[in-house]
Order: C-alpha cells, then sequence, then structure tokens
C-alpha cells in the first residue's frame, strides 16, 4: 500500500510539455538531404543495373527521412513568434518537404540542391531564433 | 464476525454515528466545491511552480470576474479533457471568450501556441497558494511581482 500523507493532494494538475526533450537540429534533415544528392551522383555515374535500383531505393529512404525532420522542426520547433519574426517560415517549411517529395520521385540532382538549399534556410532561421543555444546539449557541435 | 459485532451495537448509536459521518462528509464535499488541493506535475511552469509542488486552488474568484493576465490557473488541455492542465494566463480576449496559456518556461511547455486559447468558460479553478515543499509556502504571484 502507498503511504500518503493525508495532506497530499489526489488530484493532479499537468504543468505539461508533450515531451521535453527540447532537442531539434536541422543538421539531421540536411544530413539525409545531402545522402539523396551523394546516391543520384553515384546512379548517373553507374551502368550497373542492381546498384542504380539500389540507388533508388536508399535514395527514397533518406528522402523520407528528410522529409520527417523537416516536419518535426515546422510542427514542433517552430512557434507563432518564430512566424511572426520569419513571415515565410511556412512557406519555407512547405517548400522544404514538397522538395523532399520531389527527390523521393525523380532522379533529378536539382531537385536534390533544391532541398538542400531550403533545409539551409531552414538553418538560418532556427539560429536566428536561437536554436543552437536552446535546443542543442552544448550547442551544435562545431 | 463483523456480523456479530454489529448484531451487539445499539441502533441508535449507530444512527448517531451515520448521521455524524454523513454531515462531516457533506460539509467537506461543500467546502470541495470551492476550494481543493492539487499535485503539480511536469516541469513546464517552472520555476514559479515544480513537480511535486502542491497547491490550494479555489473556484470563487472567476464566479465574479473572469481571469487575468499573470495569474495561475487550471484548464482542460483541449486535446485530452481529461487532463487538467496548469499553466498562466497570458493573454485575455474578453470579446471572443478566450483565454491564452503560456507555460512559464517556454521552451518547455506545450500550450495555447500549440493547441490554440482556450474558453475563459473552462477556466474555473485559480491556483492561490502552495503548502508543500514547507520552504517554499507562500501565495502564487505574477512573475515579476517578488
Amino acid at each position: 500500500m502507498q503511504l500518503r500523507l493525508p495532506l497530499r493532494p489526489i488530484r493532479r494538475v499537468h504543468a505539461h510539455c508533450d515531451v521535453p526533450c527540447g532537442v531539434y537540429d536541422p543538421e539531421q534533415a540536411r544530413i539525409e538531404a545531402e545522402s539523396c544528392y551523394k546516391i543520384i551522383e553515384k546512379y548517373h555515374g553507374s551502368t550497373d543495373e542492381l546498384f542504380r535500383a539500389r540507388c533508388i531505393l536508399a535514395k527514397e529512404e533518406r528522402a523520407e527521412l528528410a522529409k520527417h525532420h523537416i516536419d518535426v522542426l515546422w510542427s514542433d520547433y517552430f512557434k507563432p513568434e518564430h512566424v511572426e519574426k520569419f513571415p515565410d517560415l511556412q512557406q519555407t517549411c512547405w517548400k522544404a518537404a514538397k522538395a523532399a517529395s520531389k527527390v523521393k520521385q525523380t532522379t533529378d540532382l536539382e531537385a536534390a540542391k533544391d532541398l538542400l538549399s531550403l533545409i539551409d534556410k531552414i538553418d538560418d532561421m532556427w539560429k536566428a531564433t536561437g536554436g543552437p543555444e536552446k535546443t542543442r546539449l552544448n550547442g551544435r557541435p562545431s | 464476525m463483523p456480523v456479530e459485532r454489529g448484531r451487539r451495537r445499539p441502533l441508535a448509536a449507530s444512527l448517531v454515528r451515520g448521521a455524524a459521518l454523513g454531515a462531516g462528509l457533506a460539509a467537506a464535499g461543500a467546502v470541495r466545491r470551492w476550494v481543493d488541493v492539487v499535485e503539480v506535475h511536469g516541469g513546464s511552469m517552472a520555476p514559479a511552480l515544480l513537480a511535486g509542488d502542491w497547491l490550494v486552488i479555489e473556484r470563487r474568484t472567476y464566479e465574479r470576474r473572469g481571469p487575468r493576465v499573470g495569474e495561475v490557473v487550471l484548464a482542460p488541455d483541449p486535446r485530452e479533457p481529461s487532463r487538467e492542465l496548469v499553466k498562466r494566463v497570458a493573454a485575455v480576449d474578453p470579446v471572443a471568450g478566450l483565454i491564452e496559456l503560456r507555460g512559464d518556461a517556454p521552451d518547455a511547455s506545450t500550450d495555447s501556441r500549440d493547441f490554440g486559447a482556450v474558453p475563459t468558460a473552462s477556466v474555473r479553478w485559480r491556483a492561490v497558494a502552495r503548502y508543500w515543499p514547507a520552504d517554499r509556502v507562500g501565495w502564487l504571484r505574477p512573475p515579476g511581482a517578488g
């Protein structure tokens, strides 16, 4: 039986946070997007059909992960006050998620470049809203 | 054995005890409608409130007037109404009848920034004071008011 002090409340109230992990970094998305870029290069440089098939498979996985990491930043890290500061924040995240889909669908190197540059834009907004100090344990490793 | 003892106890005494107990429970129940105690879970109200703090809450004030900015209030989580949240009032829109809730630790708080403003009518309890832990007993004041 649980020992209960007579004054201890039964009713609970929650100073709630979905998950107080709070660790975010666009670098996660960037690494997946760089993988896509390199894989597309290798795909075009090869005539081995088996290798090319593997490239496509791996690229689709990586692009999906990049999209996931973009979604997490968009829906969890960024807050309304950040949108006030950067009015094109929503548009940029949306474009980046769409660019990730494009990379998944095609073997177009330009699509991968486009995705990388959009992730860099998100990275700038993350930095400007205190991301490295606020959301990494010891800032972003240099 | 309880049956045996029950038989031996005079009926009148049982009735008196029962009535006293009932009256006591009813009185406690009446007070309970206006005043209650709660335990804080989670850290989104740090440093004002910490997990494990015990608070006195009351619901008389908001029968007279609406919540004010800076007050610590209870409200059902709009996304999961069985969960009661404790947050601070960040803004009040009396025309729309909406209240913005915010945790004192904004980087570790899920609040109106995520689920939007909540109806004023859903905010009924005001947190008044902390009575545990012993070294932090005191009234709850808006941040910066000392």
